[in-house]
């Protein structure tokens, strides 16, 4: 159930979206979707040299992913008009990750929510950030 | 030290073939459930698939994307950012025409303490339909350099 634009004030928080398991298995399937030969999404030996332990690492556009099932659960499947992420850090198989966001600005006339968004990690660090433009009328 | 590739700046402007690219309900689903929610209702399709949807749509391939960017191997090509613009949801089977190019390349160094450089490229795909435009993607990457010795 999403409230009115009204009833969105800047500072309040985006309901969390939680990813407790990050599996190897989906990030196989999205490289054969996206016919990504990077193997350190798909096979754990090329991970070996950066000190993963036969962990795989995440696609970006998974972990961003994260933020959008955030956005979409908050305002429903048709509010995002925009998404900025950029990557500071790698998310990998078995990672727990919380996509969070707090809304830092509401355009009064097109009724369009800016929001800082963001994925952190149980340690409290943040592997992914963003800008998420979120339309409030629906 | 000598680098490999003396910078790949005169690829500024150079536009992808473009094509015309659906979004198949196989693809929505597999993709959707991959993201870890369950298929959106009423043909939406998931507004992650304005990642491959664009590179596919233009007629190239991530592979080839590495080769244009005379990349030293796919671990060799970092992710640095997204932007990306829905103006209408994305859905399942419309056509969507594709088009774009690349519109920055910078040589960097990372001031690590070896001082390696990057290519930072930046890649921009429009989709429109009928003329009008429904999303647009917005790719930063970073093309590591090896230095010839370890070649």
């Amino acid at each position: 159930m999403t409230s009115s634009s009204h009833e969105v004030s800047v500072g309040a928080r985006l309901p969390d979206w939680v990813m407790a398991d990050v599996r190897a298995e989906r990030m196989r399937v999205t490289s054969a979707i996206h016919r990504d030969p990077n193997p350190v999404h798909w096979d754990p030996r090329s991970t070996r040299s950066r000190g993963l332990d036969g962990r795989v690492i995440n696609q970006g556009p998974l972990n961003a992913s994260y933020l959008v099932n955030m956005v979409m659960a908050w305002r429903g499947p048709t509010c995002l008009r925009g998404l900025h992420v950029e990557f500071d850090g790698r998310i990998c198989d078995g990672d727990h990750v919380t996509a969070r966001g707090v809304v830092t600005a509401i355009d009064p006339m097109t009724h369009v929510a800016t929001c800082e968004v963001w994925l952190e990690r149980l340690d409290g660090s943040r592997p992914v950030v963003g800008t998420a433009r979120v339309d409030l009328s629906g | 030290m000598a680098w490999v590739n003396a910078g790949i700046e005169h690829l500024v402007g150079h536009q992808f073939p473009g094509g015309v690219r659906a979004i198949a309900h196989w693809e929505n689903y597999l993709l959707t459930e991959a993201t870890g929610r369950e298929l959106l209702p009423d043909d939406l399709a998931h507004p992650i698939h304005l990642f491959h949807v664009p590179i596919d749509g233009v007629g190239v391939t991530i592979a080839e994307l590495f080769e244009l960017f005379e990349a030293d191997g796919p671990d060799q090509v970092g992710l640095q950012a997204y932007e990306w613009e829905w103006f209408e949801p994305l859905r399942e089977s419309l056509d969507y025409h594709c088009s774009g190019g690349v519109v920055e390349v910078e040589r960097r160094v990372e001031h690590d303490g070896n001082d390696r450089p990057y290519d930072h490229v930046v890649f921009r795909i429009e989709l429109t339909v009928d003329g009008s435009i429904v999303a647009r993607a917005t790719t930063t990457w970073h093309l590591w350099r090896s230095p010839v010795t370890r070649r």
